[in-house]
């Protein structure tokens, strides 16, 4: 998987990054779309943004992903950011059993608010801090298989598979699209979503190639 | 013809100097290094004509160097001299606010010699006490408050942090889970607040101040608790107030409608502010409004972070100090106002953009907005919808939402 040019691309997918408050959600993301991490980032109020396109095979994919605030009590702002969204990575902190706790709970709210056909990702972040592990790796994988959901775990500090957990969202996103496309006869109605917020409005080229699964 | 190469060069601008040059306080010098004043021995001598040509070209680079000097020095005189006008009439300011208007702030404050001294920016030896003056205490909290509700805070922390699951919540409005989230919460958000300027995070001299602001508040409004954001505009008051102050000031803040509205995440009010914002949105700014429509870039995207910290958060500390400065001054509306300021800042190359750069652009202002361009740009706002002004919309709006929404309602793009 190469990096595409930014402003080149077939395949639009809106992915949103959820789970409790100080999981690390906004350092994958600058883990994944700049190669940063900070010790201190700002807490995320609302909403924030970031891209990146990738090629999947010949195919340019860009994911457009909402990094959404945490906070139990912005749950009903940020659901509404869920609509559209094809890929969801919902992240906990492995150190912290706390945050895996409430995990069934984000899963509810995503299925209630996004695409029924959403491929999620359960992620366990901060693997480096293996000694202060809390959730043990089979229990959380266990849960993810019984939910029928991906899982990783990850760590935003080295980067230990945050391009891996990014990429296979977006492979399980594509193979959705294209299967999707093959079945379908009539390509050039598929859209991403239903031309609601996030939604590029694109030329006819574009809007072609933005994919609702 | 290669040894004219050589020897013509230093007439050519050196390139790569070039740029070192830009970046130089002071520069003369750099020219000596240049002149080739004997060729090495084992050259062959150059011909008159040429060595007359090349003195020439090297006098008419002095000639250019002093000028330049000049030129770089006199704009350091101007420099030096608008910073001292600046400084002056800080100084004057200072006078005036503590000589003139703070002994008389009750008659004085809505004069307009006032407001439009404090449009320019209070300066920050007397922000804190017009900020405390102009928010006021509706609330009627003293500093024995404050020291009943940090002592309690402190009580909670201390059985916490030994593992006390049985102490006696006497509060009602929410768990005992909940307010230790909050309070776990808090230490999270402490050292993601301000984290560059390190003064608030853990060993940090504010730390303790931010911490006490924010746990006495969980205290004193239980049924509100910590929300995210909050650290953000206690730290700015602390930065301004002292510990007991900044907490009352902090306290009668959030007791401000939008502030409720926000804080308690009030779905339904919020997007009353935001269908407000909306209207005087399509009035100033008609051509990007639609643009944002056509995008489906709604309000909430960018307001929430704006309104919340109340902007401290995504605008540099300086100037967010002075939008609260004519925040309270004005009340809310210059909140929305401000941010009708920063879209036609921007409008230009707003328009040119998709969603998705829109979206990134105003989650992520840019850093060296500057303060003045700013302030142009929200001087010609003009909140005034159809001969209505702010607050006459929202109530209109409020009264609407009112009568029509009886569901639940939700933020829909």
């Amino acid at each position: 998987m190469g990096n595409g040019s930014e402003e080149d691309y077939n395949f639009v997918f809106k992915v949103v990054l959820i789970g409790e408050s100080g999981v690390g959600k906004t350092n994958l993301l600058s883990r994944f779309t700049r190669n940063e991490f900070s010790h201190d980032s700002r807490t995320t109020i609302g909403v924030e943004f970031s891209t990146r396109t990738v090629m999947l095979g010949t195919a340019a994919v860009k994911a457009q992903i909402w990094d959404t605030a945490g906070l139990e009590r912005y749950r009903a702002i940020t659901s509404a950011y869920y609509r559209g969204a094809v890929g969801a990575l919902l992240v906990f902190d492995l150190t912290k059993h706390q945050t895996y706790a409430v995990v069934e709970r984000w899963l509810k709210e995503l299925y209630d608010h996004a695409e029924a056909t959403i491929v999620v990702m359960l992620v366990g972040n901060k693997s480096d801090l293996s000694q202060a592990r809390e959730v043990p790796t089979e229990e959380a994988r266990m849960f993810a298989e019984n939910n029928g959901l991906l899982f990783l775990e990850t760590s935003a500090l080295d980067s230990t598979n945050v391009e891996l957990a990014f990429e296979t969202v977006l492979k399980e996103i594509f193979a959705k699209v294209s299967k999707q496309r093959q079945n379908s006869t009539r390509t050039n109605a598929i859209t991403l979503g239903s031309g609601q917020a996030g939604q590029e409005p694109g030329t006819g080229e574009k809007r072609a190639c933005c994919i609702s699964l | 013809m290669e040894y004219e190469d050589k020897a013509g060069r230093p007439s050519k601008p050196p390139s790569p100097k070039q740029n070192v040059r830009k970046n130089l306080d002071f520069e003369p010098l750099s020219t000596t290094a240049l002149i080739l004043e004997d060729r090495p021995a084992n050259l062959p001598a150059k011909p008159a004509e040429e060595a007359q040509k090349h003195r020439q070209q090297y006098e008419e680079m002095v000639v250019q160097a002093k000028k330049r000097e000049l030129k770089e020095a006199q704009r350091r005189r101007k420099q030096l001299e608008e910073r001292c006008r600046v400084e002056e009439s800080i100084g004057n300011a200072v006078l005036t606010w503590n000589n003139e208007i703070l002994p008389n702030w009750e008659t004085m404050w809505c004069s307009k010699k006032v407001r439009d001294l404090w449009w320019q920016g209070i300066p920050p030896s007397v922000r804190g006490k017009v900020w405390s003056l102009a928010i006021g205490n509706e609330l009627n909290i003293t500093h024995e408050l404050f020291d009943i509700c940090l002592a309690r805070a402190k009580e909670r922390w201390r059985s916490l942090s030994i593992g006390g699951s049985e102490v006696d919540y006497e509060d009602a409005g929410s768990s005992a889970a909940d307010r230790e989230a909050s309070l776990e919460l808090i230490k999270l958000d402490i050292s993601r607040t301000f984290p560059n300027l390190c003064i608030f995070q853990q060993g940090g001299p504010y730390h303790d101040m931010l911490h006490s602001v924010l746990g006495a508040y969980t205290c004193y409004r239980p049924d509100v608790g910590y929300v995210q954001g909050m650290s953000f505009i206690a730290a700015v008051l602390i930065l301004n107030l002292d510990t007991a102050d900044a907490f009352i000031a902090f306290s009668n803040l959030l007791n401000k409608p939008c502030q409720m509205a926000f804080f308690r995440v009030d779905h339904s009010l919020m997007l009353t502010y935001f269908a407000a914002f909306e209207v005087f949105f399509e009035e100033s700014l008609p051509k990007l409004f639609a643009h944002f429509k056509k995008n489906n870039l709604t309000p909430d995207i960018y307001l929430i972070d704006w309104i919340f910290t109340l902007y401290s958060k995504s605008l540099p500390l300086d100037l967010a100090c002075r939008i609260w400065d004519v925040f309270c001054r004005d009340g809310e509306e210059f909140l929305f106002r401000t941010a009708l300021g920063v879209l036609k800042l921007f409008e230009d190359i707003l328009t040119k953009m998709d969603f998705i750069h829109m979206a990134q652009f105003l989650t992520r202002l840019p850093e060296d907005l500057p303060a003045e361009e700013l302030f142009a740009s929200i001087a010609t706002i003009q909140m005034q919808s159809r001969n209505k002004k702010w607050a006459q919309v929202l109530t209109t709006l409020q009264k609407d939402s009112r009568e029509t929404e009886k569901g639940s309602p939700s933020l829909r793009h």
